[in-house]
């Protein structure tokens, strides 16, 4: 007898005939939810710069954070569903702290993706590390930082699997940003290029008028590691789109 | 009162208690170059007055730019050092990399405070080139303290050693006369003639040392007879 | 005139400050620990005589003390005694009993036996109680041939054909046990004793550096020390002179001494012997 999908995409335990899993298919659906985050990496450090969603003149937007600052030297943009991003966040934390506690040295933006990763992958465990759930996560985060192999830039999505990149969107308009960094993208770019290409995708992709409170960017370099932009700083940039 | 007094006179029984430590003898010295670093330990391993054997090195090769010397109670040596290998071996695959003499020295230290209640009764040096390629030596307590040093001396006969190495490296107690860094081949001559004094004196130090010579090139281990009394 | 304010002792042992010592090691205060001969020492018989043996290392814990001590001690011509535990017991004790054996020769006109030399120290051991920490190995010649003897701290003893004592008796009772024989030449009774020590030397830590014999015979002694240099320093590598003026004069004074200088004219006299 056929088995058709939907008996096979309640348990995360379970593959359909066709060697799939659904409910980690579904949660990578859930990213293309979220507002967008883009990361763009240049020889001279990494930006990344998110959308925030204010769907209400009533929200206060300085509390909408989709950058953490990771360690010093590791900043992290998310999309999805924001509050998963809490325990992966914390556990980056932890684990880089932990670290450099035992080791007396930063530890590596890999690394840490690693860590993040393999506690994304711990869903339906019957013994998990505290911080797992009974399901994937529904949030995507880029790893931008830097370390002994300069400046780097990781992406992971629900199913645990982490890539690294040059540039990458995502989020709702994540199709058309992946696009136009591709298109604005060179390896001789500099950063004040990269952080003006970024909000200049932000822009086109985002359904608000783009400003300085509907967006949020950092930069990590090896001179001043993590470093949000203040509202005045993201307005001069906004002026020159 | 005079019951008073009878009765403090009886106490309680006196247990024999188990005693988890011994200790091992064994000296471990470790000098810090330019570009190089050394370790010398003795091959003797013994417990009170007997002799358990005369070639048992107390140097132990962690990556191919850092090694270590432990001596103490050989137990928590063996323990210590496996466990130490079983560690670097972990942090290589996981970040693609052998660890930094730095970190070696960093995570040992809390490898050691993390028994600060019960701890590894193990005298530790560790000897490497940093990430600049210049040798450097941290010394250790049992418990985790640890220090970047240029020459340091364990174990048994580190009383012996140390004010030796103070005067002909640090140059200290010379009127008029400043310290000049001592290339390899004086460190190491200066390393067999202070292990050939110590051996006089200490019981428990002799039979050979190892000479490990830690430089840009790996390591290069020489061995060198001491008195077998 | 004044009593004199220091007492001179009578002879034995002063016990005054056993109390206090006893009250402040209650307290916690070490005390000051003795050296130890952590020895081998050995002695064999053979056709016709005694070897002694022992080796020449003395430790203060750890530490080697004396790389070339003297552990067989002198009792009288025809007797030689090893002594291994607390050095100054093994001396004091070894030369008291040196001095009574000399009276007894005196006051008997005949070489004293080795049998007397055993009973007076295995007296003066058990009447200390084991705490004059001497442990011998007693070896001579007399009118009744060579005997041996090892004495115990507390005052046992056993008269056997071969003995060791010491913290290297182990090692040196294998080698005996393993190649001993009676009716030795004086060659291979030399070469056993030397062996056996030799197994002290490098098998036990508390002993160590030099063999040391002495053959005991008839009408010789023949004390030899070093009998064998069994571990030799190694050659140093490096240089260690340094250069004049490196301890540093931290001050200087010259001071003038106001003494009146007179000469004394000694002349030749003729010594008075009438």
């Amino acid at each position: 007898m056929f088995l058709t999908r939907s008996e096979y995409d309640r348990g995360v335990n379970t593959f359909s005939p066709e060697g799939r899993l659904f409910q980690v298919e579904y949660a990578i659906e859930a990213i293309k939810l979220g507002s967008t985050a883009i990361g763009l990496k240049t020889n001279e450090g990494v930006v990344l710069a998110v959308e925030k969603r204010v769907t209400s003149s009533l929200i206060e937007a300085g509390s909408i954070e989709k950058i953490m600052e990771v360690d010093k030297h590791i900043a992290c943009a998310m999309s999805g569903l924001i509050a998963d991003s809490k325990t992966l966040i914390d556990k980056a934390r932890v684990e880089a702290q932990n670290h450099w506690f035992t080791y007396n040295e930063n530890m590596g933006v890999e690394g840490v993706t690693q860590a993040v990763s393999n506690l994304a992958l711990q869903f339906g465990d019957d013994d998990p590390d505290p911080g797992a759930m009974s399901r994937p996560f529904g949030v995507a985060l880029l790893f931008a930082g830097v370390d002994e192999k300069g400046p780097r830039l990781f992406h992971m999505d629900p199913s645990g699997t982490f890539i690294q990149y040059d540039g990458k969107a995502i989020g709702s308009g994540s199709e058309g940003a992946q696009q136009a960094l591709q298109e604005v993208y060179h390896k001789s770019m500099t950063l004040k290029e990269a952080c003006k290409a970024a909000l200049t995708i932000l822009k086109q992709v985002m359904e608000e008028k783009l400003n300085s409170t509907n967006v949020e960017m950092c930069t990590v370099t090896p001179q001043n590691l993590f470093r949000m932009f203040t509202k005045e700083e993201l307005e001069d940039i906004i002026r020159e789109i | 009162m005079a019951s008073a007094s009878v009765l403090s006179e009886y106490k309680a029984p006196i247990s024999a208690h188990f005693s988890p430590y011994d200790f091992n003898g064994g000296t471990v010295l470790a000098i810090a170059g330019n570009d190089f670093a050394l370790i010398a330990t003795d091959t003797r391993l013994s417990q009170g007055f007997a002799i358990h054997s005369r070639e048992c090195p107390k140097t132990f090769t962690l990556t191919n730019n850092t090694i270590l010397g432990c001596c103490g109670f050989h137990g928590d040596v063996l323990t210590l050092t496996k466990t130490l290998a079983a560690r670097l071996q972990i942090f290589e695959k996981d970040h693609n990399k052998p660890m930094p003499t730095a970190s070696i020295a960093a995570m040992l230290s809390t490898i050691l405070y993390y028994r600060r209640f019960f701890p590894y009764y193990t005298h530790n040096v560790v000897a490497g080139l940093d990430e600049e390629g210049k040798g450097c030596v941290y010394s250790f307590d049992p418990v985790g303290c640890y220090e970047k040093e240029s020459f340091r001396a364990k174990g048994s006969a580190s009383a012996m050693l140390q004010p030796l190495l103070d005067n002909q490296i640090g140059g200290k107690n010379q009127n008029g006369y400043t310290a000049q860094s001592l290339t390899s081949t004086q460190c190491v001559a200066l390393v067999k003639d202070v292990f050939t004094s110590a051996a006089e004196r200490d019981i428990y130090t002799g039979d050979n040392i190892i000479i490990s010579v830690v430089n840009k090139d790996g390591i290069k281990s020489e061995k060198f007879p001491l008195r077998r009394d | 005139m004044a009593a004199p304010c220091v007492e001179l002792p009578k002879g034995g042992f002063s016990f005054d400050n056993c109390a206090r010592n006893a009250r402040l090691e209650q307290l916690g205060l070490k005390f000051p620990t003795a050296y130890k001969t952590g020895t081998t020492i050995a002695g064999a018989i053979f056709k016709d005589g005694v070897v002694l043996g022992a080796d020449t290392r003395a430790t203060e814990d750890t530490v080697v003390a004396d790389k070339n001590c003297a552990k067989i001690h002198y009792l009288s011509d025809n007797m030689y005694c090893c002594g291994a535990g607390t050095a100054a017991d093994t001396e004091m004790t070894t030369q008291l009993i040196s001095a009574e054996l000399e009276l007894h020769r005196l006051n008997t006109g005949r070489v004293p036996r080795v049998a007397t030399a055993n009973r007076l120290l295995k007296q003066m051991l058990y009447r200390y109680q084991g705490h004059i920490g001497a442990a011998l190995v007693l070896g001579g010649v007399d009118v009744t041939g060579p005997n041996l003897y090892s004495i115990w701290p507390h005052g046992s003893t056993d008269k056997l054909p071969y003995v060791t004592m010491g913290s290297g008796s182990l090692a040196a009772m294998a080698t005996f046990e393993d190649r001993f024989k009676p009716d030795m030449t004086r060659e291979e009774a030399m070469k056993l004793v030397r062996d056996a020590i030799a197994a002290g030397i490098f098998n036990d830590l508390g002993s160590g550096s030099n063999v040391d014999l002495c053959v005991i015979t008839k009408d010789k002694v023949e004390y030899i020390r070093p009998y064998e240099v069994a571990n030799i320093r190694g050659v140093k590598q490096r240089s260690y002179r340094y250069q004049r003026g490196t301890t540093a004069i931290l001050s200087s004074e010259v001071k003038k001494l106001d003494l009146d200088v007179f000469g004394t004219e000694v002349k030749h006299q003729p010594m008075d012997t009438q």
